[in-house]
């Protein structure tokens, strides 16, 4: 087989398995980031608090992160699962793969971006009288993550061209498709060139969706969904400050 | 170090009891001490100023009084409650939560949140601490900022405010949780010259209520018209302090060196 016999038309025809696969690529990814984020935030607390508990978390930072995807997959999958004497479907494996490797790599990014926040914000809280839990929850996690999103992001894009690994463990996604594109029809260049550009639209796609939150997360907010999401509480606050005092908003 | 605490502090003035009562208060980074046993009472309605030279510990002293600076030795009395280290003995100490919700602070940079809304910066804390519904809260937050001169600028998030316009939201924030003291950290220390005299005429209107108020400046002309009690610190000890006429009538040469430098 030449160069000169390339089939593009296998790609389009197998339009609708490519995006089955990107769609259990993205279902397995956003509940693996949701999941990292949350056990991100715990590691990076547990990291920066006292010391017994700090030490494990930068033990598990260590070592998940030294971990290779390949590896954890098959060591979920196959030796975890022998141990516990369950069997996890491919989705669960890909899922908590995931999850313990990303996890380490977001409670750094949450580490650096909580030590971002000005100190005067806590103690602002705290002074107000604040529980200190609420004065993370609503004062300082709310600003360290949107110094995070940016690295959240990528993240997420990591995760998707990792799925490309679940392979190994039988999941149909991008990568599943075009090996079975290519094992029939020997097209390698087609197959590989368009599970390619499945995973370069979904990283635009990606990269877009975090801009859009991005901008929603700025102050003031900017961009047409943040406006809406905001519109409510403006006419609100407009309310408040009519009846309270007559008086009428300045302008932005 | 007691013997370089002026006896004035000691004394009690105006009629009831204390509001503030900080006694043998040291505080130390590591090996350095930066207050050295400071004893301080603040009568209710009283208006103390404390001023003095960078590094003097004056901040770190202000801070340990609703325990953002928690001192290595000595008592934090607020309203008749024990919330330091203690004097030795047994005695129980209050929550560090119930203190700071009689003690309001303004600080030196604001201190907003950024992301609220100056209306939320107010009511989302009284949200949290007063259990308060959001409706309610947001109607004590707006009159909060009507008391302030602010409540237009509801809508604004504090990087559309003014510097002046931030502090006042930050006094309007401090104010609408009805502390029964209120702590100054050098509150138009951040501020550009012509921003310095709206905040001034917010605290004085607040002066003239009675709120009872623990201030740290270096505006001495501002000092020297609202301090019922003035307290000259260095080196993390009180050098001299006096009432009304204390800034002509201070004796002490390391007092009237400072203020010949600064007046």
């Amino acid at each position: 087989m030449t160069l000169a016999y390339l089939n593009w038309s296998l790609a389009w025809d197998a339009r609708e398995q490519f995006l089955h696969g990107l769609l259990r690529a993205v279902e397995v990814s956003l509940l693996a980031i949701a999941l990292s984020v949350l056990v991100g935030i715990l590691l990076a607390l547990a990291r920066m608090g006292k010391a017994p508990l700090s030490w494990v978390a930068a033990t598990y930072v260590n070592i998940f992160r030294g971990l290779p995807m390949l590896v954890t997959v098959l060591w979920v999958y196959f030796g975890v699962a022998l141990i516990l004497g369950l069997n996890f479907t491919v989705f669960q494996a890909g899922v908590i793969s995931l999850t313990l490797l990303y996890s380490a790599f977001i409670s750094e990014i949450y580490r650096s971006a909580l030590e971002a926040v000005p100190r005067g914000q806590r103690e602002a809280g705290l002074a107000l009288g604040m529980h200190p839990v609420r004065v993370f929850a609503r004062i300082v996690l709310p600003q360290a993550t949107k110094i995070a999103i940016p690295n959240i992001g990528s993240m997420l894009i990591g995760m998707i061209k990792d799925t490309s690994i679940l392979t190994v463990i039988g999941m149909v996604e991008v990568t599943r498709v075009a090996q079975d594109i290519d094992t029939e029809t020997y097209q390698s260049f087609v197959a590989y060139t368009a599970a390619a550009g499945v995973y370069i639209l979904a990283a635009f796609g990606v990269d877009f969706l975090f801009r859009a939150v991005e901008r929603s997360l700025s102050t003031p907010p900017q961009g047409r969904t943040a406006n809406a999401l905001h519109s409510r509480r403006r006419r609100r606050v407009e309310q408040v400050v009519r009846t309270v005092g007559g008086a009428q908003l300045e302008a932005p | 170090m007691t013997e370089n605490s002026s006896p004035e502090a000691d004394r009690p003035r105006r009629g009831g009891a204390a509001v503030v009562e900080l006694r043998g208060i040291r505080k130390s980074y590591g090996a350095l001490e930066v207050l050295h046993g400071v004893d301080l009472t603040v009568a209710p309605g009283e208006h103390v100023v404390i001023f003095g030279p960078s590094g003097s510990g004056k901040s770190t002293l202000l801070r340990t009084i609703n325990l953002l600076e928690e001192p290595n030795a000595g008592s934090v009395r607020v309203l008749g409650v024990e919330y330091g280290p203690g004097l030795g003995g047994k005695q129980k100490r209050g929550s560090a939560l119930v203190l700071r919700r009689h003690v309001g602070m303004v600080f030196q940079q604001f201190n907003l949140f950024p992301h609220l809304t100056a209306l939320d910066n107010i009511s989302r804390p009284l949200r949290s601490v007063k259990g308060v519904s959001r409706s309610e809260a947001d109607d004590r937050a707006a009159l909060a900022l009507q008391r302030v001169g602010l409540l237009n600028w509801a809508a604004h998030y504090p990087a559309q405010l003014s510097g002046g316009q931030s502090q006042r939201v930050a006094i309007a924030r401090a104010l609408s949780l009805d502390p029964e003291v209120m702590l100054f950290d050098e509150p138009t220390s951040a501020l550009d010259p012509e921003l310095v005299g709206e905040v001034l005429a917010v605290m004085r209107l607040l002066a003239e209520s009675g709120m009872t108020m623990v201030i740290v400046t270096h505006e001495l002309n501002f000092a020297r018209e609202i301090g019922d009690f003035n307290v000259f610190m260095d080196e993390g000890v009180i050098v001299e302090s006096g009432p009304r006429g204390f800034f002509d009538s201070c004796a002490n040469p390391r007092t009237k060196q400072f203020l010949a430098a600064v007046l």
